[in-house]
Formats: C-alpha cells, structure tokens, sequence
C-alpha cells in the first residue's frame, strides 16, 4: 500500500524522520518496502495485517510502537469510541445475509458538494487516488486513513415510502444487473451479496466491492446516506474476483476487518463532510450481526525469551505491549494475560504475542546458538545413498548428470491446469527426456570437447499407479566406444551391488567450479587446419599462440585430433571452433581468420597441409 | 578411458547440505511429489480458502480431487513427525528435506514452474529462534567455506510459522565471492514452527516447539556460482553442466 509521509506526520506531534529512516524501521520490524519514491512509500502489508494495516494509521501505530512516538490522541481515530447514539427513522436498514455483518448508515441532508480543499486533494493525489468531490473524496480518505472502507449514496434517488428510505443487504437474484461506478454493466448469478433499495427492490451497490451508477453523488446532491459496513471477507473476494472488479474497498475486505472498526469509520467520515461540505446530521442505524469479546491471551514471560532465544526484560517487554496498545493485566492465577487492540484480528494465541515481542525488540538481538548435540547419529537416509553411489560410478564413467522437466506430452498422470497449457502429463518413464536431451548435445559435440556425449538422470517418474525415484542414462553411438547397452548393463551390475542398509554416507568430492562462465547462445563454425613444423614445446606453444592472436577473440575450442612423424617433421591436425557472444558467425568472417592464421604459420617457415 | 564426468550443481548442493547438515545431527527426509492438499496445506495451517490454494498458484492432478504436486517441501514437515510418533519415537527431531516443488507460473529467467527446495525442520522442548539462526549461519559459512557470514531476520508471515522471519544472508571477508561480497540477499522464509502444525502432527505444542526453513536450491546456486539463468537447471544442457 501506498503510504504518504507527510500524510503520516499528522498521526505525530513530533516530527517523523526521513521516509528513508520510516522505510528502515518498517523493514527490521514490521513488513517490507517495494519502493521509496520521495515521500511515498510502497509499503507490502502481509496477509496477516489487512485487518489493521492497509491504512495510514495502522502504519502510523507500527511506528509509533517501533520508534516510541506517541500519536497524537486528538488525531487518531480510534482513540476515542465512536458517537452514534442520535438514531433516525429516516433510514431502514435490514440484513438479510450473515455475510453482512454490519450495517451503520447515517442520513445527512443540505450538504453542499464542490470541489476538496487543496489539502484533501494532494493528500490523495499523493498515493495515486483521483479527486472527484469533497463528499467521495472524504469516504475515499477516511478508508485509507483508518482502514473503513466507506460509501456515500445520493438519498435523492433512492425510492422514499412515507418519510423513509429503506437500504436491504441480501443474495443477488440469478440473472440480477447492475450499473456499477464504473460505468460497466455487472449481471449476478446469486452467490453476490447486494445493497439494494428495499423499496424499488433494486440494486445500489455490490457489497464491500463497489458502488452503483443509479445512487452515485454528483454536484446537484443534497442529501446522502452514508454507509460503513463489514462483509465476510470470501465472500467478497469470491465476488471480485468472478466479476474482475477489484477495489480498494474490495482488496480491504478480503483481508477481513473488524466489524468494530465501522463506528470508526462512520464517526470520522462524518465530522469530515460536516467541515467540508456542511449539512445536517438526522442520526444513524446501526445494524449489528454480529458479537464482539475482546480475548485476553494467557503469556508467561518465560515462554517469550524460550521462544526466541533472548533474555528481555519483564519491564521491557511490557513496555512493547504499551506501545502496541495491548493491554498487559498480571493475575496471580494465570500470570501475565494480555489483550490486543480490536482491529488486531491477527493476535489469537501467545505465539502471536512472542512474535509482537520479538519484531519490535528487534530480531536483530536474538543471538546466533548452535543446536546441542544429539544423543545419537542421525540417520543415514537409504535412497540419498543409493542415488550417491550411483551418481558417483556414472561420473567415474564419464557420464554427466542432467535434469530434465517432469512435464511430458504422455503418461498415466496429467495435470488439471497447466498455464502454458502444454506438456500437462508426467513423465512415466526418464528414457524419453533423455534421449532429446542427448539429441541436443549431440549437435553441440563440438563445444563440449568429448569423445563420447554420456548423461544419465536419477529423477521421479509416475507409472503403474505409483511414484518412483529411478536412473536413466543415454550414450552417443561412437565407432570404437561402448555402447549403451553394454554401459547399462555395467550399470545394472553395480545397482544391485549397493549396501540396501547403509550404515555411513561416503565422503564424495565437492564441485571444484568457482564461477559459472555464460556461454553463447549463437551457432559456432568448425575448421580444420593441419601443418608441418619442427616440433618442440617452444613450437606448439607458437602455434597455439597464433591461432589465439589472429582469432579476434572468437576461437571457443581447439582441439589436436591428429599427429605425425616424418622426415624429422611433425604433422598436426587442430580442429578450431569459432564462436561469438554477439552475433551469428559468418563464413567471410571465419574465412578471414583461417587467412591470417596461414599467413602467419608460413611466415614461421612452417607449411600448411 | 572416458574423462570425469560432471554432477549437476543442484545435486552438488544437496550433497554438501547433506554433509553440513548430517554433521549437526539432521536426517534426510522425503516425500512424496503427488501430495495431498492435507498435507500440502490443510495440515500447514493454510486455510479452505487461502489465495495460494487458487487454481492459478497450484497444479491440481486429473480424476484425482485432492491432490496437488507439491508447491514445497513443507508437508514433509508432518509426514516425518507422523511416521516418527508411529514408531514410537518422540523429539526431538532434526531433518532436512531436499527436493522438487512446482508452482503454475509461466517460466523466465528467474521463475521456473519446477524447482528445489530445501526444507528443514527441528523440533525438540526448548528449540528457539536463536537456534535457527545459530544453524543457517553455520550451514551458508560451511557452504561458503569458510566467509564470514552475517544473517538478519526480519518479520514476515507464513501460515506454518509463528514468528515468522525473512532470512537475509552477508557474506564478508576475502573468502566470500567477489560478486557476493557484502551485499544482503534474501534468502529465504523460516520461523518456528505454528502450534497448530505441532498439533496436526500428533505432538503438544505446550510441550514441543521448533523452528523450520525452507530456501530454494535454484536460486541458491545461482547465487553459488553466478549463475544468470533459472531454467538452466532443467535445460539437460551439457555446456552449462560440465562447468560443476
């Protein structure tokens, strides 16, 4: 969520530090940031904190309790219980769902929409937010000030029986349509929940996601009828997500919210339309579906620094839960219980605490201890030891070891919802992603500077109904080399010499690689050159020396496949491959240098064959 | 005779965690890939209803409701502790678990839909966070043989554990990398372990806690050996893998 510094600062009497140093403290002891762009930052709440902190003041409250700042109390909103007792008949509100769990309207008449003050303006403006009027405008603030989603419906076109309106929370009918804000046409299937005008029997809103075109205010509204609601949470992220229509209220709900939290949100939003737009309150309903219990948790002092391996001091840790708003009661029964703040839904159990402890203490202090030791060794795992030793004797044999991908076009098994859609079975056998895989080598042979391409594969396949671990190998055909079948029966014999109970693991070599060196994606070129020189190391090292300076950095491999005495003179064959990072090789190019390279072996006396 | 042929790098890191690991006195466990979604999530504390349980973030099998391929190598966490109680073995418990996992995502330089893991896992009466910390610095100064090694924790959350922790890894010194040097790099999520998972198991969490880690072994050898490419790992290709 995007938070605003400046935004922030009103929380505080003192003044907040750099958005750096807000960024820092957040980082070691509340959630990460994705980015810091001048004041703003993109703060990534966890799954666990949409309850409290997707809102500038349950940020505010984190950095209280982090950097020991008080909040201002005039300032915060939820210092102070909510005011609703000025109740009106004006209003009907039923709910016919328990995915709503409560309903708080208000009725407020002759206000005055216009244009936001500047202030309300660039505050949204700074998290990305569009002004639209002053009425929307504080709905929209107070959701990202306190966390309450809000809405505001133009009473003027809501149907009027006697001298009331009347708002019904219930199931969408199958076949039901809506004209949401966003001037799209929404049609339901039943499984939504609905704001609708109980009187016209029609909908005004989709609940907790977004608001209806018919009731939307504009410059000619007077009168509205404010709503601070709390809706099941699945149910409105099912209802988002099938529609595609995420909001900001929507994305709030889904993390599930106190239902406490609407007084709140109703109160604050309240006084900000009286101050900017004027009007008369005629009272509020507040329709309750639900029960509220503060729980307090039952902690000992003891559990905390077991836990995180820290010696905290009682006072200390007190302190912590002061600042966090937590009520902290010691009974002689039970020790210490402590009760968290109504909108921390994420605090249920004394891990909770140990956690709220641990990240505001800091894991900074939480000392590095080794385990003790065990009573006894642990246990040699059979199958990594069978894998081992069959690893080991292939690459002894001179066999690489290659991954390839579970997915394959057949099998007994297939996946439901591949993305890519392709490749959705898995494997039943190794042989077949080998053999492509050895195929692909093959055609590289002359990069990989081998006699024989030999990989093999230990990897699970899926076949006969079950799941097993097995060894697979494919081998080039090479005149003069052995061939597959006979290194898989080699293979075979060693497989069933391994020890099926294996007592220790065997020591075997680490990887001797420092750093892996990316290599060319574009195609090589292959020459041949032989010649004849007088032979000696101080000859072959000229050789090698000229083939490397006339090569402008292109020569990948060379390779001397063949040589000869005669007459006192010496013939070598080299195979050179040429190869570059940037592009694809051409001939010409290539053909330059097998040039120079002649040029410069007979400018040596020595002749090329 | 044919030259040394070449072990792939994921399978070099599993056998020197298993040696780091084995020597501070953790077993190597596995599992199944084909997993059930009570052990894949249910069993985890992740709820019916979490997001991670969409059609999008996991693969689901064919005529077999139920089942996933496994998106980590967390549910092993409850099938050891399980078949430990079954034996009548009680903690404390050390285990690591390497292994495939799969996540339905398109593929690119940095995410592939089949990758490692390395899970692992200690329960015991008076495990801490502390502990946690004590072993993966031991583990990253083994692997990096010998760098001074640096590890910070800072606070995330996982529905299987309760704190939860990002872990940050440093490498300082003349030992560590050139290219590693100094720089934090996150590296993976850990914490201790949830009551409810102990529970789930079939021990008392009042009595038992632990600690466990999960941290991918392709990304950790891409950092080993600056390697650029994820998909590297499964590409077979022998001019990547005669390099280790």
């Amino acid at each position: 969520m995007k938070i605003s510094r400046a935004w922030l600062q009103n929380f505080f009497d003192a003044p907040l530090p750099s958005a750096e140093d807000l960024a820092h403290a957040l980082t070691f002891h509340a959630f990460e940031i994705e980015s810091i762009e001048g004041d703003i930052l993109d703060v990534k709440i966890t799954a666990n904190r949409g309850h409290d902190c997707l809102s500038h003041r349950g940020i505010a409250k984190e950095l209280s309790a982090i950097l020991q700042l008080p909040l201002n109390a005039e300032r915060d909103p939820l210092a102070k219980e909510p005011d609703l007792s000025k109740k009106t008949g004006t209003v009907a509100v039923s709910i016919e769902s328990d995915l709503c769990l409560r309903y708080v309207a208000c009725h407020m008449k002759n206000v005055k929409v216009g244009p936001s003050p500047e202030w309300l303006k660039s505050a949204l403006e700074s998290i990305g937010q569009r002004s639209i009027n002053n009425v929307v405008d504080a709905t929209n603030f107070v959701m990202f000030n306190t966390g309450q989603p809000l809405h505001a419906f133009d009473a003027g076109k809501l149907s009027l029986r006697g001298e009331q309106y009347a708002i019904r929370v219930r199931m969408a009918k199958d076949g039901e349509k809506m004209v949401a804000l966003d001037g799209k046409d929404y049609s339901f299937t039943g499984r939504e929940l609905l704001i609708t005008d109980a009187h016209s029997d029609t909908p005004i809103g989709i609940a907790g996601v977004k608001g209806g075109a018919p009731c939307a205010v504009s410059e000619e509204t007077t009168d509205i009828i404010l709503e601070s609601a709390n809706f099941d949470g699945v149910s409105v992220r099912k209802t988002a997500q099938y529609l595609k229509l995420r909001s900001d209220a929507s994305s709030r709900f889904e993390q599930v919210i106190s239902p406490e939290l609407a007084g709140y949100g109703m109160q604050e939003v309240v006084d900000l339309i009286s101050a900017l737009a004027g009007g008369e309150v005629q009272g509020f309903v507040d329709e309750r579906n639900f029960t509220s219990h503060a729980m307090p948790i039952a902690i000992k002092i003891y559990d905390v620094n077991a836990a995180l391996g820290t010696k905290i001091h009682v006072d200390d840790m007190e302190d912590i839960f002061e600042r966090l708003d937590f009520k902290n009661v010691f009974t002689l029964e039970v020790g210490n219980t402590v009760t968290p703040p109504f909108q921390r839904l994420d605090v249920l159990i004394k891990e909770d605490l140990i956690e709220e402890v641990g990240r505001i203490y800091g894991y900074d202090k939480v000392p590095e201890v080794e385990l003790p030791p065990m009573s006894s060794a642990p246990e040699v795992n059979a199958n990594f030891y069978w894998q081992e030793k069959v690893r080991e004797f292939l690459v002894e044999r001179g066999f690489s070891e290659v991954y390839t991908p579970v997915f394959a076009d057949k099998g007994d098994r297939v996946v439901l919802n591949k993305v890519d859609g392709v490749k959705p079975y898995l494997r039943s056998n190794l042989i077949d992603g080998l053999r492509e895989a050895l195929e692909r080598n093959v055609r590289l042979k002359e990069l990989l500077v081998t006699r024989q391409i030999r990989i093999f594969e230990i990897g699970t396949v899926w076949k006969n109904g079950g799941e097993e671990v097995e060894v697979e190998i494919a081998v080039e055909k090479v005149k003069g080399e052995p061939t597959e079948e006979e290194l898989r029966a080699e293979l075979r014999a060693f497989l069933s010499s391994i020890d099926p109970m294996p007592e220790t693991y065997t020591n075997l070599p680490a990887s001797l690689c420092e750093r892996y060196q990316p290599f060319s994606k574009f195609p090589f070129i292959v020459r041949d050159i032989a010649m004849w020189i007088e032979d000696s190391d101080d000859a072959r090292g000229a050789v090698l020396n000229i083939f490397a300076a006339s090569s402008q950095g292109l020569l990948r491999h060379v390779n001397l496949f063949d040589q000869y005495k005669k007459d006192g003179k010496t013939s070598l064959a080299f195979r050179l491959v040429f190869q570059s990072y940037e592009t694809t090789l051409t001939d010409e190019v290539v053909n330059g240098i097998m040039r120079e390279i002649q040029r410069a072996i007979e400018e040596k006396g020595w002749q090329v064959r | 005779m044919q030259q040394r042929g070449h072990v792939h790098p994921i399978s070099h890191l599993i056998r020197e965690a298993n040696r780091i690991f084995f020597d501070m006195g953790f077993s190597f466990a596995e599992g199944p890939l084909i997993e059930s979604e009570w052990y894949n999530f249910d069993a985890l504390n992740v709820p019916k209803d979490h997001p991670a349980r969409d059609m999008q973030d996991t693969f689901f099998i064919k005529d077999e409701p139920g089942f996933v391929l496994r998106t980590h190598t967390s549910p092993v966490q409850v099938r050891y502790m399980e078949a430990q109680i079954k034996q009548g073995i009680q903690p404390p418990y050390r285990i690591i678990v390497p292994g495939r996992a799969f996540r339905n995502e398109a593929t690119d330089m940095t995410h592939e839909a089949q990758f490692f893991q390395i899970e692992g896992l200690a329960v015991g009466e008076d495990i801490s966070l502390a502990h946690l910390k004590g072993t993966l610095a031991r583990f990253f100064r083994e692997l990096f043989r010998g760098a001074d090694v640096e590890i910070r924790f800072r606070p995330s959350f996982f529905p299987f554990t309760e704190p939860s922790v990002e872990v940050d890894m440093r490498l300082v010194g003349e030992a560590a990398p050139e290219k590693m040097r100094g720089k934090w790099i996150e590296m993976m999520g850990a914490g201790l372990v949830h009551p409810k998972v102990i529970r789930n198991a079939g021990l008392d969490p009042e009595k038992y806690r632990g600690f466990a880690f999960g941290m991918g072994l392709d990304r950790l050898a891409m950092l080993r050996w600056g390697i650029d490419d994820i998909r590297l790992m499964h590409s077979a290709d022998l001019r990547f893998i005669n390099q280790f």
